[in-house]
């Protein structure tokens, strides 16, 4: 029962995520939601290993959830349902491709769930950075700013803006440092 | 040339293996492994793939497996690429799963997943960016944009209908602007 659940919300994943494997997670944060399969906090673990392990990370984050979900099969259910949907709509596509680009509602749509997409991205940075950045909203005092914003992970996130403005876009720079910025920082603590 | 599809397989199981950090780098991945080490499609079918499978629903990579895989070998040929590319991350992820319980209880691994997250918020960023400037192109775009923006963060709204709520509006928006037209 789990698996057919898992394969209905996993497919709808795969045909409505527009803009890649990030643009999973506002997808995988409603499941959790609803399902309570796994938690928001187990959910930021699963993305943390999903983007330092090998493979897509939609992909990863998917098999991850359905793991969470229902074991070796979940896994299996989840990956494949995911999937399911880019493989059907790209061979249509493919056969459809040289009338595909002038068709007025295939433009139509394609031209506006990209932002919708964008925006849902964006929405989960919103989610992240809250959880990253700001403690608890409630404990708001303008003389004790610490217990409200975490500074560290401000100081790491402004650090890695600036390099992003300066460098050459690179997932892996980027996921290095912050990995390396933790150790330090867990480092630091232990002395 | 004869292309097997046990060697399609095995070229997207490479690719899936090597594939680390996301969709940025799948192009010059495929286009190192297809075009100039084996020849199998031209690099402008590559490039057109990758770029639909931008604009399509589903994980990039994967659709840009799926598009190789069918142009070299029909759907056999597409299943074996998207197959292989899931096979690694698969495996990897029921591995690291089974033991990320324990994990989350060192104090190190902690603190990694702590800095990691940071780092997921500026490729969140650098994910929007690039979206934002192929598809915020005009106001009706943009007021699509906050619109569900404002839906996702203040309400818990379903992504699936921001989607298709979005298709409709698209659709709609375009008939009336070709009838005044």
């Amino acid at each position: 029962m789990v698996c057919l659940l898992l394969f209905y919300e996993f497919f709808k994943v795969g045909l409505f995520s527009v803009g890649g494997g990030y643009a999973t997670l506002p997808f995988l944060y409603h499941i959790s939601e609803i399902y309570h399969w796994y938690s928001a906090r187990e959910l930021v673990d699963m993305l943390a290993v999903s983007s330092i392990t090998p493979g897509p990370v939609g992909i990863n984050v998917a098999t991850f959830a359905g793991f969470k979900s229902a074991g070796l099969l979940g896994a299996f259910v989840s990956t494949f349902a995911i999937i399911l949907p880019s493989f059907l709509l790209v061979i249509l596509i493919y056969k459809l491709l040289n009338k595909f680009s002038e068709n007025f509602y295939v433009q139509a749509v394609l031209y506006s769930i990209k932002p919708a997409g964008c925006a849902l991205i964006a929405a989960v940075g919103v989610r992240l950075f809250h959880d990253y950045i700001l403690r608890d909203i409630s404990v708001f005092d303008i003389h004790r700013l610490t217990a409200f914003i975490d500074f560290k992970a401000l100081f790491l996130l402004v650090g890695l803006l600036v390099l992003s403005i300066k460098v050459k876009k690179n997932p892996l720079l980027y996921l290095g440092i912050s990995a390396l910025f933790g150790i330090l920082l867990h480092l630091k603590s232990l002395f | 040339m004869k292309i097997t599809i046990r060697e399609i397989y095995l070229v997207f199981l490479k690719v899936g293996i090597i594939l680390l950090g996301g969709g940025y780098v799948i192009l010059p991945l495929l286009s190192k492994e297809l075009v100039e080490k084996r020849n199998w499609i031209t690099k402008e079918d590559l490039v057109e793939f990758y770029s639909i499978s931008q604009c399509l629903p589903g994980i990039i990579a994967a659709n840009t497996a799926v598009f190789t895989g069918y142009k070299l070998k029909g759907k056999y040929g597409a299943a074996a690429a998207v197959a292989g590319m899931c096979t690694s991350p698969f495996l990897a992820i029921v591995c690291l799963a089974t033991v990320l319980g324990q994990l989350t209880k060192v104090p190190l691994v902690v603190d990694i997943f702590w800095g990691v997250g940071i780092g997921i918020l500026i490729l969140l960023l650098l994910t929007v960016q690039e979206i934002w400037e192929t598809s915020i192109v005009d106001k009706f775009t943009l007021f699509l944009f906050l619109i569900v923006f404002a839906l996702t963060v203040f309400c818990t709204f379903s992504p699936v209908y921001s989607i298709i709520g979005a298709a409709f509006a698209g659709i709609i928006y375009k008939l009336i602007k070709r009838r005044v037209e």
